[in-house]
């Protein structure tokens, strides 16, 4: 058999060749819908990569660069924020920072978002109260500065938490899309038509046992007939045994109606046989 | 008649400092440096004032080392005019090292409360605060080892004494420490100034008290702006205002009960320098609070900070008008601070391109 | 194609690979965190000069790998060049890896490592 090698090994059953033509019939149905979910529609479910998304590559990547860049201002203004800090304390306060640091005040939540399928990370920053590792910092001069400092740079992070939920989306997306389309791919070179030899295979099988089984009734058939055919001729013999039996006993007793009766009777049958 | 006997110990230094002065930036020098294009630029310009100790930078360095490099030449000098100094002039130039090493132990204290290594962090002292017995400091390995051993000998131990004991510098945040003992230190400046023969009635104790007592103005203030909307109760933020000034004992006491930016300027509305500082810097009448929120982008009118630092400056300024005066060196330490600050802030400005701002140094020159 | 919730939910924290600049701005933001002793693990490190190769990536894979805790991981784009092939290779989703730009280097797009997926995968 041609497809032999690829197929599954299944009986070739009524049952299994049932499971196959639904089977088929998923992956089409898959392979129809997956070829529809691309990566646009995934973006344009979710709101963040929505932003980004367009179907001009170069606008993409613009966009993200501009928001990337984004980031790069903001974290120059953070930065400037600082040395403004620099100038009012007089000194650096880089290393006391890190000293006090203890708790942190400026955390994420972390939450998946399911998108046509996938799960889009987004993080959400929360700042948690009573932590205060920071604010008597500076407090002979440069407070206000530091402070100033603090939130210039809690509002940088926020973008950078804001980027980081952006770009998480897009690694995860990226890994959604090579796994569709991996899938996609396996469905239609690999599972359809295998599905298709297997439901052929059995087909095949199953026609091929239709005709032996035919083969065989007929053979049962003649058998049978050949086997009626001999009793009734045995049938016959024996009939006719009995009746010259008869006639020789019953001749010297009864008349010739009798006889003449019996032998219509014989003739009868064997006209009708000879018709038969 | 204090002027009689004064340069027969004093006349060097103060010819030397003097000709320090001189060597400060102007008002045309910064803004040349506001010019430049970039820090090999601002290098170029600084040049003349700064000559060999710029020489070993690599091309365009960071601000940071260049601030190092500048900080250099002043300790350099520093050394160069104690070394020289003699009697009470020596003491008043120790005087002079004790802020600095006031910010050297926190740093420590920090460092040791922390296990860091400190050799690291011997690194990080600033050079004026250096004392003998700092090195030892690396073999403090805990905070009451720190204590008994360490602290206790070092120059600063009169201000520890009484106020703070080991398991303070364990429990209470590095800041109160800091401000602790700055408060102890100029105080007893004060008085050291006020009190020592060889200062006491002379144009020193005159200028110094001015100085100082603007100095503990000016950290009370700062101490009451800064301590609102943190866990530093009343009672403690009390403690930490030096007990002189002008500010002192009413407007200090005001201070203290101060609970937002307008009981502040209530508290020093009895002295007009810093009425008027509060006014300028739009402080008091909104409450807007602690300058503007626009973190880094606006900001034309002058931070109340930049006003103290402007005052600082020309207190500074105005003690070279006087003669026999251990206060200049004082004041040249000061403005030196303040040129190293000012060529850094411009230096960032020009590495980060911001140049809008780049008008905010201090030149009093 | 879910990761299960235990592979992010307890991901509160941002950790920071940078020069001390980027990392004193950042703490005073307040994301610093130190766990309780004995082992006080800090979620941030200062690259400064002199700090080896081998302790940056030390300190990546222990942001990454080892710590659960670790939501995004900021890292100076001029450090990450350092330890290049270790960022590139990183694909994971958690935690988020982005590379931020330092006072004295600013931000290059061709050099992120993100950035250049995302190229990809729009087909650049």
């Amino acid at each position: 058999m041609s497809g032999a090698t690829n197929r599954e090994a299944v009986f070739p059953t009524r049952q299994s060749l049932g499971l196959m033509k639904s089977k088929l019939k998923g992956a089409q149905t898959g392979h129809d819908l997956l070829k529809r979910k691309n990566v646009s529609e995934v973006i344009y479910h979710y709101p963040v990569v929505q932003i980004l998304s367009s179907h001009a590559t170069t606008e993409i990547t613009r966009r993200i660069d501009e928001a990337k860049r984004k980031m790069g201002r903001v974290m120059q203004i953070a930065a400037f924020s600082l040395a403004e800090v620099t100038y009012a304390v007089g000194g650096d306060i880089g290393y006391q920072v890190q000293e006090s640091a203890k708790s942190a005040r400026f955390r994420v939540r972390t939450k998946q978002e399911n998108v046509s399928g996938v799960f889009l990370p987004a993080f959400e920053s929360y700042t948690t109260d009573g932590n205060n590792d920071f604010g008597l910092t500076g407090l002979g001069k440069g407070g206000q500065q530091v402070q100033r400092c603090r939130e210039t740079y809690a509002r940088a992070v926020e973008t950078l938490v804001e980027l980081a939920s952006l770009q998480t989306a897009f690694v995860i997306l990226d890994e959604v899309i090579k796994v569709v389309n991996r899938r996609v791919n396996a469905i239609e070179h690999v599972i359809i038509p295998r599905t298709e030899n297997t439901i052929k295979y059995i087909n095949s099988e199953l026609d091929e046992l239709d005709r032996e089984e035919f083969f065989r009734l007929k053979k049962v058939q003649n058998k049978k007939q050949r086997d009626t055919a001999a009793q009734d001729a045995e049938m016959r013999l024996k009939l006719a045994a009995a009746e010259k039996a008869e006639a020789a006993s019953g001749a010297t007793s009864s008349d010739k109606e009798n006889e003449a009766g019996t032998g219509d009777i014989l003739g009868e049958s064997e006209d009708a046989d000879v018709i038969f | 008649m204090e002027g009689l006997f004064f340069n027969v110990n004093n006349g060097y230094i103060e010819g030397i400092v003097r000709g320090y002065r001189n060597g400060l930036l102007t008002g045309q020098n910064y803004n040349n440096l506001t010019q430049c294009e970039t820090i090999d630029d601002l290098k170029l310009q600084l040049g003349p004032a700064y000559g060999d100790f710029l020489a070993s930078l690599p091309p365009n360095p960071s601000t940071s080392t260049l601030a190092e490099k500048t900080t250099d030449k002043l300790i350099a000098e520093f050394r160069y005019v104690r070394a020289n100094a003699v009697g009470a002039l020596a003491k008043f130039m120790d005087y002079l090292t004790y802020g600095y090493m006031i910010d050297n132990v926190a740093l420590l204290i920090t460092g040791t409360l922390h296990e860091r290594d400190t050799r690291e962090l011997l690194e990080r002292c600033h050079p004026l605060g250096w004392f003998e017995t700092m090195p030892v400091l690396c073999v403090a390995t805990n905070i009451e080892e720190l204590y008994n051993s360490v602290l206790i000998e070092t120059p600063l131990a009169p201000y520890f004494k009484g106020s703070l004991s080991h398991q303070d510098l364990d429990e209470l945040n590095i800041e109160i420490v800091r401000n602790t003992l700055y408060k102890n230190y100029l105080e007893d400046f004060n008085n050291f100034v006020n009190t020592d023969p060889d200062m006491a009635g002379t144009p020193t104790a005159e200028v110094m008290t001015e100085i100082l007592e603007f100095e503990a103005d000016r950290r009370a203030i700062n101490i009451t702006l800064n301590s609102f909307g943190t866990d530093l109760s009343k009672s403690d933020r009390k403690k930490l205002y030096p007990s002189f000034g002008r500010l002192y004992p009413e407007g200090s006491y005001m201070l203290s009960r101060a609970e937002d930016v307008e009981g502040v300027r209530l508290a020093v509305e009895g002295v007009s320098d810093y009425k008027t500082y509060f006014d300028a810097a739009g402080m008091g009448q909104s409450s807007a609070g602690a300058g503007n929120m626009s973190g880094g982008s606006g900001g034309d009118g002058k931070s109340l900070e930049d006003l103290f630092y402007q005052k600082e400056m020309e207190i500074s300024k105005s003690a070279f008008t006087r003669q026999f005066s251990f206060a200049i060196v004082y004041a040249w330490v000061k403005l030196r601070e303040q040129e190293i600050r000012n060529i850094t802030w411009i230096a960032e400005c020009i590495a980060q391109n911001q140049k809008e701002r780049i008008g905010n140094y201090i030149s009093v020159f | 194609m879910a990761a299960p919730a235990s592979a992010y939910k307890d991901r509160q924290f941002l950790a920071v690979i940078g020069d001390e600049d980027s990392v004193t701005g950042l703490l005073l933001a307040g994301i610093g965190h130190v766990t309780p002793p004995p082992d006080s693990q800090k979620n941030f490190l200062v690259v400064d000069s002199k700090t080896e190769n081998a302790a940056i990536e030390e300190a990546f894979n222990r942001f990454t790998t080892e710590r659960k805790d670790i939501g995004i991981l900021l890292i100076n784009q001029h450090i990450a060049e350092r330890i290049r092939h270790r960022v590139d290779t990183y694909t994971a989703a958690f935690p988020a890896l982005l590379e931020i730009p330092s006072k004295d280097h600013p931000y290059d797009p061709e050099r992120d490592s993100v950035l250049r997926r995302v190229r990809r995968l729009f087909g650049e």
